[in-house]
């Protein structure tokens, strides 16, 4: 079980990430002040780390910048207030790995650090994906399932491939606009949709066992048949 | 703003009207002293013509052509005139041949205009004792001498005060003029939306300094409300943020508990949907504040229009065609311009995505770039409804929502950050008829200021 530390100043706001990670399986400590996160923070004994940008004490953006200096690589979520694009870049630039904005639904927090989590344990060169009987051959950029083969237009294969790489995992939309496309922005909810649609009308056969799955109010994610 | 001509300042056309009203008075200046001395002069004249007279007057009798002839003898300048003529006007003497008709012979001494005198001549004629008429004369040598030397003054005189007082005026002028061109300067920034840019002053306390000085004051009260407006709105945003976060949580976690079947469930879920479409519109609110509020150019870069374009229509045309609708790009030109390339973006995907989603099915979006000779033009035109023309300002407005958006969803803020890109951009966004549908031009340059 995974150990998570939560750095925020608001208790309200704090409950509802930690609820929501322990909900997704994760043993979670919370932390309220900047001085105090940034002793537990460097401690390691985490496996990543929700932090608030602007905190009492010492700030988000120090907290991960020393985090970094003292060579603790675990993967940052930074959650903020300010919504301005250059904050962004700047908590980035700092050394986190994600950046979520307040106001913010608790699911997809929980679905950003689950990313972040599964990429950094990810191995690093690894050349097929594989659920099941779909296959992703990353260098010839190939797609199977169960043997037929499956002819993906480029977005198509980055969208897969992203489904793929995080197997089981709840993407939401923002997510998946924000890793394929790259923008940050939202786009409006029928637009993701229609592209997934379209990947699904490949990958699922009309009748066969579904693996694109809509969460409903969520997103998406990929599994196996059942 | 117009350049303002030199000719066309106060201060030279005050000058030019002092210059008028000293050449006036030298005019009259001038005009009297010749008056004057006219006078005087015919008056010194008549006494010489009345004495010259009276002397031959007294001469004794057959004496006067000899005593004429000395007189004649001795007028080296050669000013003096005489006639001695008999009765019945026969010349016996002097240098006058012939009695001047207007020369009555009664010894009152009168002008004579005669060929051969200058004008202002003076004579007089009397008739002696013996019945002969003596007729004396003097020409008017000093008064031209005086009147050519009154008016050569005034020629010169004239030149000089016109010469100087268009030099004078212009020197005047420049140093305002320059003034002006300096508050010109300065004020661009602030009708570019530089609230904090203010209009130069000198230490003169002259009536510019004065006209800067309320003007800046103006500016200092724009700027105090500005911020004022800014700071409730930053204010009821951060308020805001934090409730908003902790009730997305709480109804997120109160589903959470509830059973998925039971009665609260689908409330829930809607009360979850809701919660997510305040929290759409606030970020939307918010982000056209942070646009607004951008540094200007800190995050512009070279941008491939060309690109960008076939992005948006990759991204856009499966919606398009779930939609029935045609998504056409056409692209024209190929060009690279400093622009904010993820804003840009979000821009262009705000007019496409709002022209696919009023444009009924079976209908088309065009989408094209083309270059014109001030620079790359993009154009979103739909088949759709269009906007009214008495709309189409109020649309670009935060939360309008006109006739054709009040039966689809959408928070009325898509158009506003298109125009607070544009905005930061300094491009020009307009709307026209595209008969039918709404056309969207966006001319990727930076408009020139045209105040």
């Amino acid at each position: 079980m995974a150990r998570i530390l939560t750095i925020e100043d608001d208790e309200t706001t704090a409950e509802a990430i930690v609820s929501e990670l322990t909900r997704h399986g994760f043993q979670v400590e919370w932390v309220a002040d900047g001085r105090a996160g940034l002793v537990r923070a460097v401690s390691g004994e985490f496996e990543a780390v929700t932090l608030d940008r602007m905190l009492p004490g010492v700030d988000g953006l120090t907290i991960v910048s020393v985090m970094r200096k003292a060579g603790i690589d675990v993967p940052v979520l930074m959650i903020s207030a300010l919504t301005e694009v250059d904050e962004r870049v700047r908590g980035l630039r700092a050394g986190g790995d994600d950046y979520l904005t307040k106001p913010f639904a608790s699911e997809e927090m929980a679905a950003r650090l689950e990313v972040l989590l599964r990429r950094s344990r990810a191995q690093p060169r690894q050349t097929m994906l594989r659920i099941g009987e779909l296959e992703m051959d990353l260098v010839t950029r190939e797609v199977r399932r169960g043997g037929r083969e499956i002819a993906l237009l480029p977005t198509e294969f980055k969208l897969l491939e992203f489904l793929m790489r995080n197997a089981g995992q709840v993407l939401t939309r923002t997510m998946i606009f924000e890793a394929i496309w790259g923008y940050h922005f939202d786009p409006g909810t029928n637009l993701i949709d229609v592209h997934m649609g379209r990947l699904r009308r490949k990958i699922d056969e009309p009748g066969g066992d579904p693996m694109i799955r809509t969460v409903r109010g969520a997103g998406y994610a990929i599994h196996a048949p059942t | 703003m117009r350049r303002p001509e030199l000719w066309r300042t106060t201060t030279f056309r005050l000058t030019l009207v002092y210059g008028a009203v000293f050449a006036a008075g030298v005019v009259a200046l001038l005009g009297l002293i010749y008056a004057s001395a006219a006078g005087f002069l015919t008056r010194q004249m008549d006494e010489i013509v009345v004495g010259e007279a009276r002397a031959l007057d007294s001469a004794p009798l057959g004496a006067l052509p000899r005593r004429i002839a000395d007189e004649e003898a001795h007028d080296i300048r050669n000013v003096n005139f005489y006639g001695l003529f008999a009765r019945d006007g026969t010349w016996i003497a002097g240098n006058v041949r012939r009695l001047p008709a207007d020369v009555a012979a009664d010894g009152v001494p009168r002008q004579l205009r005669e060929p051969g005198f200058q004008p202002g001549a003076r004579a007089l004629a009397r008739r002696l004792p013996t019945g002969e008429i003596l007729f004396v004369g003097f020409d008017a040598k000093t008064l031209t001498g005086l009147r050519v030397i009154i008016l050569r003054s005034l020629i010169w005189s004239g030149a000089l005060i016109i010469v100087l007082g268009l030099g004078l005026g212009a020197l005047l002028s420049l140093a305002p003029l320059r003034r002006i061109r300096a508050v010109q300067q300065a004020s661009l920034p602030i009708l570019d939306g530089d609230v904090g840019a203010r209009l130069p002053t000198s230490n003169r306390h002259d009536e510019i300094d004065m006209l800067a000085g309320i003007a800046n004051g103006m500016m200092d009260e724009v700027e105090r409300l500005l911020w004022a407006v800014k700071s409730v709105g930053d204010n009821v945003a951060h308020d805001l943020r934090t409730p908003l976060t902790r009730l997305r949580a709480l109804l997120y976690r109160v589903r959470q508990g509830a059973a998925a079947d039971g009665p609260q469930g689908p409330m829930l879920d809607q009360a979850l949907v809701e919660t997510d479409a305040l929290l759409a519109r606030f970020k939307a609110i918010q982000r056209i504040s942070e646009v607004d509020r951008r540094e200007r150019r800190a995050g512009f870069a070279p941008v491939r229009l060309r690109a960008l374009v076939e992005e948006i229509g990759d991204l856009y045309e499966p919606l398009a065609e779930d939609l029935g609708l045609s998504l056409i790009t056409r692209i024209e030109a190929s060009c690279e311009i400093q622009a904010d390339r993820e804003l840009l973006f979000e821009a262009l995907s705000n007019l496409v995505g709002n022209a696919i989603k009023f444009t009924p099915r079976g209908g088309s979006v065009r989408l094209r770039l083309t270059r014109l000779p001030e620079g790359p033009r993009l154009e979103i035109a739909d088949s759709g409804p269009g906007v009214p023309e008495d709309e189409r300002e109020a649309v670009l407005e935060r939360f309008y929502r006109g006739r054709r958006e009040r039966d689809t969803p959408g928070s009325g803020l898509g158009l506003s950050i298109v125009a607070a890109v544009a905005r930061l951009h300094d491009f020009r966004l307009i709307l026209s008829d595209a008969s039918p549908g709404l056309k969207v031009t966006l001319d990727c340059w930076p408009v020139a200021m045209t105040y």
